[in-house]
């Protein structure tokens, strides 16, 4: 059983109200801070711990609150990203519904590193009855004195605001999230200037992910140099992995990353192997936006050593030959799955919640949608494999937000690894309506190149 | 006081742009840095518009490689840049048509943005004056490799100036701008999202403050064009002519765009950037509703003169009087002469630049070249 600090907790009866997290230890690190820290204590303490971003990215939390700008006079703000809308990813979702006061504890605390008096936290439109949870928690906390004026006699005054998106998923990126946080339509920024400098209506903001928030709480609890000492070189930390797909127990699982994905996949601690006893195809590793990866290249990298549930061990072999820790979303396929319809799927999904501002992502998602809805119905021709490279290579990097890239690396990664399937599809178009491509060579041994 | 200002003014920002050097400012973007040096090095524009804060970053066609960051941090910048929307460092190093990367990233945006477009560009009234015309000659690729049907749209009547043809807009949200900045009840705006997304009111309104016609002069494509000028004439049979008349809404410094004596259309006068001129004193030339609509009359304005025709693009063939050639940058930056599709002046006696064309009351015709040839010999 490996280390756990974010859902240490989570199964003791009634975690959910603020008495029984108060009396499981809970407010321990709020206390402390608050009492014995100075802001600047805490950010570095959380810069020693090494905690990265757990939205996707992976930017370092510490060095992002540094960056912060804080002009006199100038109010700041923090606002914390709970718009999980990545396929796959339902880790934030978990944590908030079943332990909100973690995240209301590590909120209090990072407004008070940051010196917001107003937080927010954006919800996802969808989790409506989390809204509820949440507002239940903050209204248990308020009550005893943990958000409101003069915290704990220490002059620091806080207030929690819950706001309610209405389920774009272009809301989740954060410059996007503050447009419409400030009631207007959902479309990124453009950057520079970056939120920490001109945020929510221009003030400096830092926007951070719900687990990377709550993962303040066991920081300050057990201190930076302890939490930094759990995980492997610069992933330091627990990482919530919520894993879903063919698996035998999906759900969301709290790793030290020190687990290889092997162990990961088929140990019955975490998903327990592969549904029906079936064999395992490919796997997207950090939610739908990272590429995917074929069986051979998930267990082991391309230089023939175990890959290892971590940010750096995943993303060995850059895009060609591995992918990204991302969100934390895992994605199992089994053999039975198609990844041609997998990833018409996540092109139709891309298509649908491109905001339109810039050219590339508005004109170049539809494309690609048409395209493989096209070798979907099995009028697909050779030329479209090229083509749909094409249109990823022209869409990727050359967009306002990510959400272009997040489009473009399924595509080029099914294109990449599965480059047959997609043939089989279009020269087998009649049989590919009645039956999958299977497994072919997938999962074997790949020859390692000296 | 006085002292730190001056020591503070001397303060510029040495930039090279396509191995060209030039000093500006700081806070200035890298377009506009670009726009000081002129000719080839300047990335094309499709929603940057100078005098709308805000606008620009959205149409990716200014794309742009910065080799060096600056001075201080000379590490390159991983993706290429919005140039409208990134302002310079002391010693950054850009690259915009020596770079390969960047040309191939246009030619894609190009590709996008015109892979829904209408093409419909014999029957449109910007047809001449299209920005979209001009970036896709310059940078576009011969065919198309779509093959699926348009996107379409639902027509809307926004009034009885403006004619709206959602199918040739680009989303570029100049309109959206212009009309929160100059007018006081912005009625139009963006409906829907992604592929979907429209310009358009909400629901079924006529656009009428006094300043949306400003809005026709801003769109780069044929979305956004005159009522009053419809289907009436093409560009470039059209003679541009600067005039001005006493207006208390507006400047009333307008371009009227005639046939003989009949003044077909008006619009803002533009810069050689195709953007509503800024004048010296600093206000923006837009122009009323009333002056741009209603005052069709030679006898409503005082001529100026012929106006200063300054951009490549086929409104300019017939205008040699005042044409302000563009700076010429490609043996700077490449080191050759730039490649002619065709020199037109020595393969024909129609074009002979001596023959101002403007000059000529109406359309001109063969006879009159021969007339003017004949007397000329």
């Amino acid at each position: 059983m490996g280390v756990k600090l974010l859902l240490e907790k989570v199964h003791v009866e009634g975690i959910r109200l603020y008495d029984v997290y108060k009396r499981e230890g809970g407010y321990r690190a709020a206390e402390k801070a608050l009492k014995t820290m100075t802001p600047d204590t805490i950010v570095e303490e959380v810069k020693k711990s090494g905690l990265r971003g757990r939205g996707g990215a992976g930017f370092p939390t510490g060095l992002k609150w540094s960056f912060l700008a804080k002009p006199e006079g100038v109010p700041r703000h923090l606002v914390c990203n709970a718009d999980e809308s990545e396929p796959g990813t339902f880790k934030d979702r978990y944590l908030m519904e079943y332990i909100p006061h973690l995240l209301i504890e590590g909120l209090i605390i990072s407004s008070y590193a940051l010196g917001s008096n107003n937080t927010y936290i954006y919800i996802r439109g969808e989790y409506a009855w989390i809204v509820d949870i949440l507002e239940q928690a903050i209204r248990e906390a308020k009550n005893n004195g943990w958000l409101g004026k003069n915290i704990l006699g220490t002059g620091f005054d806080c207030e929690i605001y819950v706001q309610r998106g209405a389920g774009a998923y272009i809301c989740g990126e954060e410059t996007a999230l503050l447009e419409s946080l400030e009631g207007k339509r959902g479309n990124p920024r453009i950057k520079p200037p970056f939120p920490a400098v001109q945020g929510l209506w221009n003030r400096p903001t830092v926007v951070n992910n719900v687990e990377t928030l709550a993962a303040v709480v066991p920081i300050i609890n057990i201190t930076g140099e302890e939490y930094a000492k759990i995980g492997v070189g610069r992933s330091t930390g627990t990482k919530l992995i919520s894993a879903c797909g063919n698996i035998n127990k999906p759900g969301v699982y709290e790793i030290d990353m020190t687990i290889s994905v092997e162990e990961f996949i088929y140990s019955d601690e975490w998903c327990g192997g592969i549904k029906n006893g079936k064999r395992l195809k490919a796997c997207i590793p950090g939610g739908s936006s990272v590429p995917i990866l074929p069986a051979n290249l998930l267990l082991k990298t391309a230089k023939g050593e175990t890959r290892y549930m971590n940010y750096e061990s995943l993303s060995d072999g850059g895009f060609i030959t591995g992918s990204m820790m991302g969100s934390g979303g895992f994605i199992v396929l089994d053999e039975d799955q198609c990844i041609v319809k997998h990833t018409a799927t996540l092109a139709h999904f891309y298509r649908h919640e491109s905001c339109g501002q810039c050219s590339p992502c508005r004109e170049g998602t539809s494309w690609m949608d048409k395209i493989f809805q096209r070798l979907e119905s099995g009028k697909g021709k050779m030329s479209d494999i090229d083509l749909l490279w094409h249109i990823q290579y022209n869409i990727e990097g050359n967009t306002i937000c990510p959400l272009g890239d997040a489009a473009a690396w399924p595509v080029a990664a099914a294109i990449r690894h599965f480059r047959d399937e997609f043939e089989w599809h279009i020269t087998h178009a009649e049989e590919a309506q009645n039956r999958n491509y299977g497994l072919a060579h997938y999962a074997d041994p790949i020859t390692v190149v000296q | 006081m006085s002292e730190e200002i001056k020591q503070e003014a001397p303060k510029k920002f040495t930039v090279t742009i396509d191995n060209i050097v030039v000093e500006v400012s700081p806070g200035t973007t890298i377009l506009q840095a670009a726009r000081m040096i002129g000719g080839d090095v300047v990335p094309p524009t499709m929603c940057y518009y100078t005098p709308l804060k805000e606008s620009g970053g959205k149409c990716r066609t200014c794309l742009v490689e910065v080799s060096k960051g600056s001075e201080k941090d000379p590490r390159p910048m991983p993706k290429l840049v919005a140039s409208c929307r990134t302002t310079v460092m002391d010693g950054m190093e850009v690259k915009n048509i020596t770079s390969e990367r960047t040309l191939h990233a246009r030619q894609g945006v190009v590709e996008f943005l015109l892979i829904n477009h209408p093409l419909d560009c014999p029957v449109c009234d910007q047809a001449g004056e299209c920005d979209l015309q001009d970036l896709s000659f310059g940078h576009g690729e011969g065919g198309s490799r779509l093959d699926f049907p348009k996107r379409t749209f639902t027509k809307h009547n926004i009034g009885p100036y403006i004619q709206l043809h959602m199918t040739r807009c680009i989303m570029c949200y100049r309109c959206v701008f212009a009309a929160d900045q100059l007018t006081e009840q912005r009625e139009h705006g963006v409906l829907d999202r992604g592929y979907h997304s429209e310009i358009a009111t909400y629901i079924e309104k006529a656009l009428t403050n006094d300043f949306i016609g400003n809005v026709i002069d801003v769109c780069p494509v044929g979305a956004l064009t005159d009522k009053t000028f419809r289907f009436k004439n093409r560009v470039w049979f059209t003679r541009p002519e600067d005039a001005h008349r006493d207006c208390d809404k507006c400047c009333g410094k307008v371009t009227l765009w005639k046939r003989g004596d009949e003044v077909l259309r008006v619009t803002a006068r533009k810069d050689k950037w195709n953007e509503v001129q800024t004048y010296e004193d600093g206000t923006v030339g837009w122009i009323c509703n009333e002056c741009r609509f209603e005052k069709k009359n030679t006898s409503d304005w005082i001529i100026e003169g012929p106006t200063n025709v300054s951009r490549h693009s086929i409104k300019s063939v017939n205008h040699y009087i005042n044409m302000l050639k563009p700076k010429e940058t490609i043996p700077d930056v490449m080191g050759r002469n730039p490649k002619l599709l065709l020199d037109i002046h020595s393969v024909s006696d129609v074009n002979d630049p001596s023959i101002h064309l403007s000059k000529i009351n109406g359309p001109a015709t063969s006879k009159t070249f021969n007339k003017l040839i004949e007397n000329k010999e």
